[in-house]
């Protein structure tokens, strides 16, 4: 009996269910593949999902201004002889080329994460039955973001892999690198599908990518490529926008996705960690905090690192007089007691140091203006070419292009780019497609070696002397990448 | 059972009433034991008698006692025992520190005369192995175990401090000398690549998931630690790194016993260690000449150099003197029936840099009843409540923690402290715009870094007899960790150089987090003898379940720095939470078989399965097997009388890690990537993991061949052990290429082999009057990577500017750096030699590996890094002496490593030209000009720096080998009696960390903390980040036994 009773309680003891289910624990902070992609909210969020990247594309002190502006002679960086540990962006604006620059790890990076999650919407989406409309216009988000990260990534680095799956094992994350060709046929099919399944500005919901973005994005890959007429067709077909009269509400965060905005990177200040932080990196450095607050009007932190995308000489001259954009594009401001100027475009009131509100023009109407006006020029429409140059003078309060014949025209549209689109990330990418970024950047170095204060070195200090000697057209794929894919 | 039943609620729903009723049913039992212990009424009489050793010396102290009751005494100065109530059929039990126990019947005798014997190597002696216990004599595995007596005089915190030199194949290092952390244990070399390669620890049979950190030394009745497979195998998925098994105080039999033991101490940073930066002249100097070399001004703060004198020293600055106390209460009581034990602490640390300290209150409690001759019940209960006051001492400079970094790279003309005895908020170096540099000593001060864990270890357990020789156990154990951290930095105190101290600078952060986990294990052991052979069987089935919460609140801009709370924080951060569950099902079982104690024959297997491994891979089996045969014990060998003990013993088996985290094999949708448009808020998700159903075990398979041998009457005793390990499906998160939108992959990759020869010899040098013995301990290791993941051959792992490689063929984390070869002397130099893109005339010059013509990093096909160091030693060793005359004893620890390199990275701003940070003094013999071209070391201060800085490279490597005196303790028994009550009283002095050598320029060569300040990786070891400075500790205490 007393037996009995011990092995009873011994029995009790073994009280723990045997099954498989005990050692099979799903996440409770996240969500695991087999159980989302099922519904249409689910797609609805992973399309969400997919536009965050582009902020920090973008945004920071890698953002893509770094490789889009700051390496043309639009703008460069003062040099702090008390910091040399934080100068990748130097080596980009000096042509000092190093694919170990964690710049251009954040472009590939950001570029590769966008395409990965709209691709694991694009492999899923017509296995889920839901509304058509709604999953046109998702799948049509999705193929341009795709377009345009892959067009993003081979006008920085020409051939890079093309990843058009979502990878699933461990060797599927590597492919080999795809023919340029190949990357802008994906684009453009891309590009002209999106075209297609996207509603236009006034049905989509606000912010997102419209049948009107898709265009844009096609009818520059066709400019990219010199296909004129294709340029012209698609561009005439983008309806439904309008400049603004004052080229200063363009860039001011209470109009966002104003009538002329196209495409723009979405940010929102606040602790939700949507903000933009352009006026503080570029900012010129070392500053006080009491110098910044003369701008912003709020508390601030000192900022003693190195400052950047500073407008150059060149930039600033490059202005007609009477240009209204001058004012609006470039402010001074003291830093450490001297005046330097600044970018104005991105300097709006916020409530917090670093947190501002303002979001990244992509593509603006006046763009389409003058992308058309280029395509008409080039197949020798000078005349009507310079019909919409104009449209672009005028609101900038100038009088109409005096330019005559097609050289004079394309160097006309080229000048008003510069300034109609300064630190929008247009100028590098104008200046190869255009052939000239040998020479212009060329000259430029040879200005900055022979008179470094002018671009803000201090005394005693100038540009390296190897700065400027090579020109390459496009970057390298980044060191931290060639490292892991066995097939580069 | 149905499948429908949640684990857990059906645990907690058995486990309370399981625990109530035990602890109700013991105290039921006290009370009837006591009213029953009263009617023992026999025949008694007194015995007395003389003890002494082998040299017929009288030994005091020496603890006689009826066995099994609580009639009892010691010896006196002359080694005389008088004892009263002795029953006829007593047994009188004669028991000594490192003597073998004597028991003999009483019977007819009034006067017993015992002799002793040292019980120098403990053949015998019992020692605990998984599940179970053996002897020296039986073990098959290899295996080593010590007494915590043997520890008792080492003043730390932690016990795995008192380890170090002691074991053989077991490298134990003190990365940080931070109160209450930093050790480091790596048995048989770094087994995986994985980030944890710690060996598990079992508390009385119970794995802890909260570490032993915080485990009171004081409870520990001995370690034991487990290395080849065959010993750990029964621990299966998680035995691949050793193991390490801890038995608590467990009272006696028939003994009742108090001891206290207290000890007292400070604590000192030697001066030898400190970084050699420059003192206010020699800082002031450098400048002038920065300037002059830049053929500029120099400013007025500059021109004079002499007005500085010596100037500040910031590093001394954030130090002070230390204080260690530590109080102890051990009562432990075993009469009849009821046996308990209870071991109360008090352990308080000031450390020696400023605001640093660690306080432990703790309590255990282990009971034992025996229900009847068969039936045996027993509740551990151990909780502890632990503060651990904590500035951000270790880690890299700059930002992220590195208060010391910091410290030691502020100018030494400014001055921490103003004249009217108040601290300035910053200070500012004339002509340096950037770095705002807090003021470190109000930072290490007034920010609080406060960790308050309370934790409750608890073991229950019924063990019944069934038959002769059958035994069943049953045992449930809990473990509850209640963490809170309360972070604030106030307005006046910066971190940064980045930063400078202000309203906006000032945050908050809350941390609090829960941990329990529970286990059950059901075994059956039966033990049988016929006729020589020996057989003993155990088979058990166990399950484990583990979850974590954390939430944690931050917020940031404090107008007021008093009140510490997020209600006052006018930004307030999105709170966070975090949960982590893993669960583990196992069966075991083991089959021990000798014949006459000659041959052995060991073989178990487990079979685990983890929740946290892929569908297609849930399971694992761990078989092992040993042989061991005592040739000692053949009659062949009685010619060789010398030998007193031979043993040869092999073993083979397969263990496991599954140190991967939770969730890793699943696909993730992450449901936090928000995007916003047009200023709305929209919720949105992204596949952030890359899933692997596959994922599985990391699988070593170890063999192991063993020699134990003893000669000249056991007074010397050798053990040698060769070990060979393959670890192949290396649990590894490797970097995969980004655009496949993913930056990792969880994934069993590769394999390594690890092999060593560990010698481990005790011996008596002397007997007789002056005592003394020596343990000495070596062991040689190395490892070879045999294969790697599918899309590379090797591995390239960072710790800020420090790099690795693992690479096939190669060893684990070898150095990867370039190779400096002086500076560009002049421009004949510098035009006849391969470059960086911006070197110049005077800048540092690195050697062009490949041949290639220019100098380049990063890119595989021109890529001039290359390994420039191991560090793994080629053999660690320790060495132990202990000397005993009359009342006196004396006992050294010694611990050293030969021949690996150390990654002096704390030196990265210290070698800073830029003028905006002290640097080391031989920073004064750099590039200045063709004609004073220096001593080669450094480059010019208006070049490009960075290289000569951040590029990884040779000048940052450095010889790691040392020996250090780690513990020396002088003790003096007192030899009359003080008081009646006093049954021995020892009272000792000691020095911890005592001497250092080595070419190791910085402080501790046992370095092991991380960029980030934590403990590093396999990957990643030897990296020194400045690390909290390992003290040097003067105690005096007292071990004192009660009546």
């Amino acid at each position: 009996m007393k037996n009995l009773i011990i092995l009873s309680i011994l029995g009790m003891l073994c009280f723990i269910s045997c099954d498989e289910s005990f050692v099979e624990i799903p996440s409770e902070t996240t969500l695991s593949t087999p159980i989302y992609f099922n519904t249409q909210s689910d797609f609805e969020q992973a399309i969400n999902g997919a536009y965050a990247p582009l902020r920090s594309l973008y945004n920071g002190t890698y953002g893509a201004w770094a490789m889009g502006e700051l390496r043309s002679d639009n703008s460069t960086y003062k040099y702090n002889p008390n910091d040399r540990g934080t100068i990748q962006g130097e080596y980009i604006a000096d042509f000092i080329e190093e694919s170990s620059n964690g710049i251009l790890d954040t472009k590939y990076a950001n570029n590769y994460y966008v395409i990965a999650r709209v691709n694991q919407i694009l492999d899923l989406i017509d296995g889920v039955d839901f509304d058509v409309d709604d999953k046109n216009n998702i799948k049509g988000q999705a193929l341009f973001l795709r377009a345009f990260c892959y067009f993003d990534l081979v006008q920085y680095f020409g051939a890079v892999p093309l990843h058009l799956t979502p990878a699933a094992t461990l060797d599927e994350t590597a492919l080999p690198l795809s023919d340029v060709d190949e990357i802008y046929k994906q684009i453009i099919a891309d590009a002209d599908l999106a075209s297609e399944l996207l509603p236009d500005k006034a049905t989509q919901e606000t912010g997102r990518v419209t049948t009107g973005s898709a265009k844009m994005l096609l009818a520059n890959v066709y400019i990219v490529q010199k296909n004129w007429s294709e340029a012209e067709t698609v561009l005439k077909a983008i309806s439904g926008y309008s400049l603004l009269p004052d080229y200063n509400d363009v860039f001011d965060p209470s109009m966002k996705n104003n009538s002329e905005s196209i495409f723009e990177i979405q940010y929102k200040e606040g602790t939700e960690g949507f903000q933009s932080n352009f006026f503080y990196t570029f900012l010129v450095q070392p500053i006080t905090a009491d110098e910044i607050s003369v701008v912003t009007g709020i508390t601030e932190v000192a900022r003693n690192i190195e400052g950047y995308n500073i407008p150059t000489p060149d930039i600033i001259n490059a202005y007609e007089v009477n240009d209204l954009r001058k004012d609006a594009t470039i402010g001074y401001i003291s830093a450490s007691g001297v005046d330097y100027p600044y970018i104005k475009k991105y300097a709006h009131p916020h409530s917090l140091t670093n947190n501002t509100d303002d979001n990244w023009p992509v593509y603006r109407y006046s763009e389409v203006l003058l992308f058309l006006a280029e395509a008409l020029n080039e197949q020798n429409r000078t005349d009507e070419a310079l019909i919409y140059l104009d449209q672009v003078r005028a609101r900038a309060g100038l009088d109409g292009s005096t330019a005559t014949g097609q050289n004079e025209v394309r160097d006309a549209i080229i000048r008003e780019r510069r300034v109609e689109f300064a630190f929008e990330n247009k100028r590098w990418l104008d200046l190869v497609r255009t052939n000239i970024a040998e020479t212009v950047m060329k000259e430029y170095g040879e200005r900055v070696k022979a008179n470094p204060q002018d671009y803000y070195f201090p005394e005693g200090y100038g540009v390296s002397p190897s700065s400027y000697t090579t020109i390459n057209q496009l970057f390298p794929i980044p060191s931290s990448q060639s490292e892991l894919n066995p097939y580069f | 059972m149905g499948s429908n039943l949640n684990p857990k609620k059906n645990y907690l729903l058995n486990l309370i009433p399981k625990l109530l009723f035990v602890i109700v049913f013991l105290n039921l039992l006290q009370i009837t034991q006591s009213t029953l212990h009263g009617q023992n009424s026999l025949a008694t009489k007194t015995i007395s008698g003389t003890v002494v050793d082998k040299a017929n010396l009288p030994i005091p102290g020496v603890s006689v006692f009826i066995k099994n009751t609580s009639i009892g005494t010691i010896t006196d100065i002359d080694g005389k025992y008088v004892l009263a109530q002795v029953p006829n059929d007593g047994i009188v039990v004669f028991s000594f520190i490192g003597m073998k126990t004597k028991e003999i019947m009483v019977s007819d005798q009034l006067q017993i005369n015992v002799v002793l014997d040292d019980q120098s190597i403990g053949l015998d002696e019992v020692v605990a192995i998984a599940y179970g216990n053996t002897t020296q004599r039986k073990s098959t595995g290899s295996l080593q175990s010590i007494k915590s007596k043997e520890l008792t005089d080492i003043p730390v915190t932690q016990f795995t401090q008192k380890l170090q030199g002691k074991f053989a194949g077991v490298n134990i290092s003190q990365g940080t000398g931070k109160p209450g952390q930093g050790l480091n244990i790596q048995i048989r070399g770094a087994a995986s690549l994985s980030t944890n390669s710690s060996p598990l620890c079992v508390i009385d049979g119970f794995p802890v998931s909260g570490g032993v950190i915080d485990l009171n030394p004081n409870e520990i009745e001995s370690i034991s630690i487990l290395k080849d497979a065959a010993s750990t195998s029964l621990y299966g998925s998680r035995a691949a790194f050793g193991v390490v098994l801890i038995t608590t105080k467990k009272a006696k039999s028939g003994k009742s016993n108090i001891s206290i033991n207290a000890y007292s101490g400070f604590q000192i940073v030697p001066d030898k260690g400190r970084p050699d930066v420059m003192n206010g002249t020699e800082w002031a100097r450098f400048k002038k000449e920065y300037y002059e070399d830049l053929g500029q001004s120099v400013p007025e703060a500059y021109q004079n150099p002499e007005q500085y004198g010596k100037g500040y020293d910031w590093y001394d600055a954030m130090l002070r003197t230390g204080t260690i106390n530590d109080y102890s209460l051990t009562i432990s009581s075993s009469k009849g029936k009821l046996s308990s034990s209870v071991v109360g602490g008090y352990f308080k640390q000031k450390g020696v840099m400023l605001n640093s300290d660690y306080t432990r209150f703790s309590l255990r409690t282990n009971v034992k009843y025996d229900l009847s001759d068969k039936l045996t019940i027993g509740v551990n209960l151990a909780p502890t409540y632990n503060i651990d006051n904590s500035p951000s001492t270790d880690g890299q400079f700059f930002s992220g923690g590195g208060m010391l970094s910091n410290a030691t790279l502020t100018p030494p003309i400014l001055s921490y402290k103003n004249a009217d005895g108040s601290y300035p908020v910053t200070v500012t170096t004339p002509g340096v715009t950037s770095f705002p540099t807090p003021n470190w000593v109000r930072s290490i001060k007034e920010i609080t870094n406060k960790t308050i864990d309370t934790r409750l270890i608890a073991n229950e357990y019924i063990q019944y007899e069934v038959l002769d020789g059958l035994k069943l156990k049953s045992a449930a154990n809990v473990e509850l960790v209640q963490t809170l951290v309360h972070y604030f930095q106030p307005s006046t105190a910066g971190r940064a150089f980045a930063s400078a101290p202000g309203q906006l600078t000032a945050n908050l952060r809350e941390t609090n987090r829960r941990f329990w986990t529970w286990l059950t294990e059901n075994t059956m052991e039966y033990s049988k003898e016929i006729n020589g052979h020996n057989l003993d069987v155990l088979a058990g089935f166990t399950s484990q379940k583990y979850r974590y919460d954390q939430s944690v609140i931050s917020g940031y801009n404090y107008t007021d720095d008093r009140v510490e709370t997020i209600d006052a924080a006018l930004v307030k951060n999105n709170p966070t939470m975090d949960i982590q569950e893993w669960s583990m099902l196992s069966y075991l079982t083991r089959l021990s078989y000798d014949y006459k104690s000659k041959y052995l024959l060991t073989a178990s297997i487990r079979r685990d399965g983890s929740s946290r491994f892929g569908k297609d891979n849930k399971w694992g089996n761990f078989p092992a097997v040993a042989v061991g045969w005592v040739v000692s014990e053949e009659p062949f060998m009685s010619k060789f009388d010398w030998v007193s003990f031979l043993k040869v013993r092999s073993s083979y088996g397969v263990t496991g890690n599954n140190n991967i985290g939770n969730y890793t094999q699943y696909s993730t949708v992450e449901g936090d990537v928000n995007t916003t448009f047009n200023n709305t808020t929209y919720s949105g998700s992204a596949v952030t993991n890359l899933g692997n159903d596959d994922l599985g075990w990391e699988k070593t398979k170890e063999f192991d061949l063993g020699v134990d041998l003893a000669f000249f009457k056991d007074r010397v005793a050798l053990t040698y052990d060769y070990y060979k390990k393959e670890t192949s499906n290396l649990l590894y998160t490797l970097s995969v290429p980004i655009e496949s939108g993913f930056s990792s992959f969880t994934g069993n990759v590769g394999k390594i082999r690890f092999w060593g020869h560990e010698f481990n010899i005790n011996s008596d040098n002397l007997v007789g009057k002056f005592k003394w013995s020596s343990n000495f301990n070596i062991s040689f290791s190395d490892n070879k990577v045999l294969a790697l993941s599918s899309l590379s051959d090797q591995l390239i792992v960072w710790q800020g500017f420090v790099s690795t490689r693992t690479k096939v063929g190669g060893r684990i984390g070898q150095y990867f750096g370039l190779k400096q070869e002086g500076v560009y002397k002049n421009q004949a130099d510098f035009d006849s030699s391969p470059k960086l893109v911006d070197s110049e005339v005077g800048t540092i010059k690195f050697k062009d590996v490949n041949g290639d013509g220019v100098i380049t990093t990063g890119v595989t096909e021109n890529d001039d890094r290359t390994e420039i160091g191991n560090p793994f030693p080629k053999f660690v060793y320790g060495f132990t002496n202990n000397f005993k005359y009359k009342n006196l004893d004396l006992s050294i620890v010694a611990k050293g490593s030969y021949g690996n390199k150390v990654v002096a990275a704390l030196e990265q701003g210290m070698v800073n030209l830029d003028g905006v940070f002290n640097v080391l003094r031989d920073v004064e013999d750099r590039w200045r000009s063709e004609e004073n071209p220096g001593a080669g070391l450094y480059g010019k201060t208006t070049g490009s720096t960075s290289h000569d800085r951040d590029d990884f490279h040779s000048r940052y490597v450095k010889d790691g080998s040392y020996f250090t005196i780690k513990n020396i303790t002088l003790g003096y028994t007192v030899p009359s009696k003080i008081a009646s009550f006093i049954q021995s009283l020892r009272v000792y002095a000691s020095v911890q960390q005592a001497f250092v050598f080595t070419n190791y320029k910085y402080g501790n060569p046992e370095v092991g903390v991380d960029f980030n300040g934590n403990q590093p990786s396999s990957t990643t070891q030897g990296i020194d980040f400045s690390a909290y400075p390992v003290p040097r500790t003067f105690t005096f205490g007292v071990n004192v036994n009660l009546k």
